[in-house]
């Protein structure tokens, strides 16, 4: 299995900026040679090396890379807020180096462990604040507010002090500041970050739900593969400062046949598992009460095999369950010994 | 004018009508939501603001009663000379202070980065903050300055046309090195406690035209204090101070705000550079 799964056609266009003909619309980001690197000499890191992609617009693309991979470096470099050493970037056209003001004008992000918005504010305070700070008048979107709020749960806390919240309703808080002027390109760095499980899912699904119904370009980076499973309709995922894949999610896991069974029954002795592992791969044992569960990498084929293999022995199963790969699986796979070791950037 | 907005944004049927409504924030409204945003936080907090009138009422008792006790009537008769230059020490401490703390509070609450990449571009939104933080602490002094006048029994020349114009351009001087200390904590962040000793150096240099010396001038605070008493002791208008002076007392306000504004550019610039903006 290669880690290298770039796909051209996810999105990419011509090179320099934006579109693949002239009547076609720009996209909504394009990064073409971005290079950043920290520090001059031997001690010199490359944190960003040569990045290209193109997001076309209404599409949530899912960034995920190791620690050090280069993603917040990356989110940061198309916000502006990291001078890149060479390299371009466009938002809907608009060159963020040459022309701010107009690619700032459709864009807002939530960055990685930061508050966001004002504590000491109230929910609805912080929301016109920032829509003005945006560029648009608070009054008249204030029944979007509204409806914002209501989306999000938090229309009974809306004059409130954020500082008086929860964890979780402050991340909704700062999620909901981030749209409160009608920005269409998102980006979220750990959107999820400290959040409780239930939490975690209530904002994910909150958030599919306004990016469908807004029509948002949204770039999301988490170590959560739920969030980016649940949210993504594109992954890219980065390792050194450096693409290595570039897919739908499905894509991606589609590519990969390492697909297995578990296997569950009160029969699967020690003699017995070893007779297995003499012609398939099994991954995983472990004792459950009185069974035995194992799980074996095969494909269907080899399934069948197994099957027989175990009916020979008079092994009856208790129940058998289709392993499937998920993206974090994938995520390993592509990033090697990075990856394992965490999916967040500090 | 308005901040350019390139095209509506909400696709969302249900949301069309809304979209067609939204209007595009001009300055107008940046302002309001600029100051507003200050207002909230000082009457909703009073305790910071109180806190701040206590301390310096408290500082000002133990200058004026020991002093009293110890040079007698030496320092009854440059009482109102001391009113005054407390009077803008204390604006040009709130002014300095509050600038360059909410500079460094915006960095560490992650708002800085939201500030810069605003469609109206940082400088009118750094200039409005200074504005709304100028504003409050003369609220604050003025307050400071009432009690002091009860407290030592002194009456000084309060015309507004005079005061308020000289003091508006003496602290814009201490603004412009707030913006330079805001500048220098977005690149080596925690630096506040060292440049708030910066305060301290304000009282020298509201003395400075004391010590006769031309070059004083321009010094931040230091022009700008020498006519604060002469408006606010011997009743000199504010037509009445010669042309050049005036001319000093702009050019230095200007300047130092220039300066100021310059050294934060470059700091944030270079913090970009190190991508250190924002990382607290």
């Amino acid at each position: 299995m290669t880690a290298q799964r770039h796909r051209e056609g996810s999105g990419r266009a011509d090179a320099a900026g934006g579109a693949t003909d002239d009547d076609a619309p720009p996209a909504a980001i394009a990064v073409d040679g971005l290079v950043k690197r920290f520090g001059t000499g031997p001690d010199a890191v490359t944190a960003v090396d040569g990045l290209s992609f193109e997001i076309e617009p209404g599409s949530v693309v899912g960034l995920l890379g190791p620690n050090g991979a280069g993603k917040t470096t990356t989110i940061k470099s198309i916000l502006g807020m990291v001078l890149p050493d060479a390299g371009t970037v466009r938002i809907h056209g608009h060159d963020v180096a040459e022309a701010p003001r107009e690619a700032y004008a459709r864009v807002d992000a939530m960055l990685e462990g930061a508050r966001n918005d004002y504590w000491r504010l109230t929910v609805r305070e912080n929301l016109r604040y920032f829509a003005t700070i945006g560029g648009v008048d608070p009054d008249s979107v204030a029944d979007r507010h509204d409806r914002l709020l209501e989306k999000l749960d938090l229309a009974a806390k809306a004059d409130e002090p954020v500082r008086s919240l929860s964890r979780g309703m402050k991340q909704k808080v700062s999620l909901a500041s981030v749209l409160a002027s009608d920005a269409d390109v998102v980006f979220l760095d750990e959107p999820t970050l400290g959040l409780d499980v239930e939490s975690s899912r209530t904002l994910r699904r909150e958030l599919r739900r306004i990016v469908d119904e807004r029509d948002l370009t949204a770039v999301v980076s988490s170590h959560d593969m739920d969030v980016i499973e649940a949210v993504c309709d594109r992954v890219i995922i980065m390792s050194e400062g450096r693409i290595v894949a570039d897919d739908t999610v499905p894509a991606l896991l589609d590519g990969f046949e390492t697909r297995g069974y578990r296997l569950a029954s009160p029969d699967l002795t020690d003699e017995v598992v070893a007779g297995v592992r003499e012609r398939f791969e099994v991954t995983d044992r472990e004792r459950v009460g009185e069974k035995t569960e194992i799980e074996v990498a095969t494909d269907s084929d080899g399934f069948y095999a197994l099957a027989a293999h175990l009916r020979e022995r008079d092994v009856a199963l208790d129940s058998v369950e289709t392993v499937e790969p998920d993206l974090e699986e994938a995520f390993v796979e592509m990033t090697g010994d990075a990856g394992a070791a965490g999916g967040g950037e500090p | 004018m308005t901040a350019r907005r390139s095209d509506p944004v909400a696709t969302d049927p249900g949301e069309a009508g809304d979209a067609t409504d939204r209007r595009r924030a001009g300055y107008r409204q940046l302002a309001k939501a600029v100051l507003y945003r200050e207002y909230l936080i000082f009457v909703r907090y009073p305790a910071n603001a109180i806190g701040g009138i206590v301390v310096s009422l408290f500082f000002f008792g133990l200058l004026f009663y020991g002093g009293r006790m110890l040079a007698g009537r030496a320092l009854t008769d440059s009482i109102e000379g001391i009113v005054v230059g407390y009077f803008l020490w204390t604006l040009s401490v709130g002014a300095y202070s509050a600038i360059s703390n909410d500079i460094g509070s915006e960095v560490q609450w992650g708002t800085l980065e939201r500030h810069v990449m605003t469609p109206f571009g940082f400088a009118p939104v750094a200039f409005l903050k200074g504005v709304a933080k100028v504003i409050r602490t003369f609220v604050t002094s003025a307050i400071i300055l009432a009690v002091m006048l009860v407290l030592t029994g002194t009456t000084l020349e309060l015309n507004v046309l005079t005061v308020v114009p000289v003091t508006v351009l003496s602290i814009a001087s201490v603004l412009g090195l707030g913006f330079a200390a805001g500048g220098i904590t977005v690149l080596y962040k925690r630096v506040g406690n060292w440049l708030n000793l910066l305060q301290f150096g304000f009282i020298v240099l509201i003395s400075a035209p004391a010590f006769d010396l031309g070059w004083t001038k321009y010094l931040p605070l230091a022009q700008g204090s020498a006519l604060l008493q002469r408006a606010m002791i011997d009743g000199t208008r504010l037509w009445e101070f010669p042309a050049a002076d005036l001319a000093v007392l702009v050019g230095v306000a200007v300047g130092y705000v220039a300066l100021g504004y310059l050294v934060f550019e470059y700091a944030t610039r270079r913090a970009r550079r190190l991508g250190v903006l924002g990382d607290y």
